[in-house]
């Protein structure tokens, strides 16, 4: 799941705000990019791989989800 | 509500979801005619849907092979529930969607030779995938090829739009409503004709499959169309802790689950097959196992041959990041064996079609998942073939029934402004989070008594939990911005495939392809049918049995997958 959005290294190019297909990433006051909707991150890495600022950090471990035993 | 304006959208042609059925049904109405209108809409920002992430893997019948050996294949591996007619003619379609495919750029992996490298499916006698030249981008490289030829062509795209309602002019769809999932703008769509292109529907289960949950099948409901398959579901075996792309490949070629024992479980339950099968079998053999004290479950490739590990290797894109970053937390997926489960990933409900898509709505067509083909058993790579084959032929029926429309279909106003008050009813008005329902619901239908071992008892207990989660809490969901006004109207179609899931499950008393269940472990011989669900007047949802056609069939049923496999 994506865990970072380093506000130092952000630019706020917006570009994994329009890359993120769950809509999780918008802009704050600042116009730097924030995690704001952290539900249904799917651990695609489009946001990390697409930033070339390298301010985005998704870990690779995914949502943990109820138990099927 | 009402200081909310309307956006008016007019154009021939809407297709709902951006993915690669879509974007097919796009090319080929490009195709047929420059000139024609077209926007895709779609709950993403950018083209292609969930095509970014897949392994692009394609399956398709090559010049020389015949078309019914790969039928008879599926008609083995359904347990006779298949739609030969419609079988038959999208896999005489496979081959030109992926010439098409390399046209437009797309590359497959060769042998030494040059030709095509083919890894079969399943312990199937023909049906074979072709994997993507380089492992990690070939559903990326999918995407970009085809989004790029049909924006060329003038396809406009427009995103971040939920659709919550088909419209209506008489018994004709006339366009479709919904709303901006970050401004809150209300969308009004003007169209002669409706492809729904909107993929699977399902629980939310993290990789992959969190965006599409059921409202596809609901709207589509509401407007008048049949749906059909409710009691089959994919069950994933996944790795516990992160997401891995690609088993479809791993398992022909040698890779297993074996349980804390050591044991490869699979050989005991289909000495014929052994772990080389549908997933669908794997978990049952899993909670099997998990329910013997057996568990914990672990993925095992090293019987994979050292010039095979080219096939199974992240070499770019995502799939190498992943790979990598697993590797500095310690875990190699090459070397640690690695605990996987089962997880109920989709539902492979769907909308009833004749074999070109279209439904019994005049001007709705579906393509893609949001038709329903494989009973919950699944052969890697069918998915992209399958998205390529019958988007092209929904583009060339719903072109055909355009060319017949005497004059385009309006919805009315009093229709519209139903659907709107409908919309904003659950915006800023203090209800609960709508991700507490889904968890809720999840819940529900995550653990193996209801996602696999199905029983009488474990299904009826299930539904009466999901009747008293819509009594308490469906109709008191709230969302404080628009994003949440999405995640309210996804849970609430959740809820609605969640009691048809469950419902049918019950009601078919056999086992068969991928639908288990442990108090009826064998084929009912009682006769082979589908299960139908559709409005009645008074709005409910009408369950009904459909006979599989087998006296107009071109093929016998003379055998069954599922004798493969003794639980």
């Amino acid at each position: 799941m994506i865990t970072k959005i380093d506000q130092e290294k952000c630019k706020g190019c917006g570009v994994c705000i329009d890359i993120c297909p769950a809509d999780i990433i918008r802009f704050n006051e600042n116009k730097k990019a924030y995690i704001a909707y952290n539900d249904d991150c799917m651990t695609c890495y489009l946001c990390e791989r697409n930033c070339v600022h390298q301010a985005i950090f998704v870990h690779p471990f995914k949502e943990l989800l109820p138990d099927c035993f | 509500m009402t200081a909310i304006e309307n956006k008016l959208v007019q154009t021939d042609v809407l297709i709902i979801g951006g993915g690669p059925a879509g974007m097919w049904s796009a090319k080929r109405l490009k195709e047929l005619d420059e000139n024609l209108g077209i926007i895709i809409v779609d709950k993403g920002g950018k083209w292609g849907g969930q095509m970014t992430i897949s392994g692009g893997d394609f399956d398709a019948v090559l010049p020389g092979e015949d078309v019914s050996d790969w039928v008879k294949d599926l008609i083995y591996y359904y347990d006779g529930l298949c739609e030969q007619d419609i079988v038959e003619k999208l896999f005489s379609l496979s081959y030109d969607r992926m010439v098409e495919y390399q046209e437009l750029g797309c590359t497959f992996l060769r042998k030494k030779d040059g030709s095509l490298k083919g890894v079969p499916q399943r312990g199937l006698d023909h049906v074979k995938l072709y994997p993507a030249q380089y492992k990690g981008r070939g559903g990326e490289e999918m995407f970009k090829n085809l989004s790029s030829a049909i924006y060329k062509k003038g396809v406009k795209r427009i995103g971040r739009i939920m659709i919550t309602n088909l419209l209506k002019d008489g018994d004709k769809i006339a366009g479709a409503v919904g709303f901006d999932i970050r401004s809150g703008e209300f969308y009004i769509f003007e169209a002669k004709t409706v492809i729904l292109c909107c993929g699977n529907s399902g629980w939310k289960p993290s990789y992959g499959k969190n965006l599409a949950t059921g409202e596809c099948l609901k709207m589509a409901f509401e407007a008048g169309a049949e749906l059909r398959n409710f009691e089959f579901t994919k069950v994933w075996n996944v790795p516990k802790l992160f997401s891995w792309e690609g088993q479809t490949t791993l398992m022909p070629l040698g890779a297993r689950f074996v349980n804390k024992h050591g044991e490869a479980f699979m050989d005991k339950y289909s000495p014929v097959l052994g772990a080389n099968t549908d997933p669908h079998y794997i978990t049952i053999a899993m909670a099997k196992e998990a329910l013997a004290g057996n568990a914990p479950i672990y993925f095992d490739i090293s019987k994979i041959k050292e010039e095979d590990v080219v096939l199974i290797k992240p070499q770019i894109g995502w799939q190498l990041m992943n790979h990598e970053k697993l590797c500095a937390l310690g875990i190699d997926f090459f070397k640690d064996n690695t605990e996987w489960n089962p997880q109920l990933n989709e539902l492979l409900a769907g909308i009833v079609t004749d074999i070109n898509g279209a439904t019994c709505v005049p001007g709705l067509y579906a393509a893609g998942r949001s038709r329903s083909i494989d009973p919950g058993v699944y052969i890697g790579g069918f998915a992209l073939s399958t998205t390529s084959t019958t988007g092209y032929l929904a583009a060339e029926a719903a072109y055909a029934y355009m060319q017949g429309l005497s004059q385009t279909p309006k919805a009315n106003h009093d229709q519209i402004d139903q659907y709107k008050n409908g919309i904003y009813f659950w915006l800023d008005n203090g209800g609960i989070a709508p991700k507490d329902v889904m968890r809720k619901i999840q819940q529900i239908v995550f653990p193996y008594d209801v996602s696999i071992l199905k029983t009488e008892e474990s299904l009826s207990k299930a539904l009466t939990r999901l009747e008293n989660i819509n009594k308490d809490f469906i109709g008191r969901m709230g969302a404080s911005d628009p994003h949440y006004l999405m995640k309210v109207w996804e849970t609430a179609a959740t809820s609605f495939i969640t009691e048809l899931y469950l419902k049918a499950s019950l009601e078919r008393k056999e086992s068969r392809a991928g639908h288990y269940r442990d108090d009826y472990p064998n084929r009912s011989e009682n006769g082979l049918y589908w299960l139908h669900v559709k409005k009645n007047a008074n709005g409910e949802a009408k369950m009904y049995k459909k006979a599989v056609p087998l006296d107009t069939y071109k093929y016998p049923i003379t055998r069954y997958y599922g004798d493969n496999f003794k639980f």
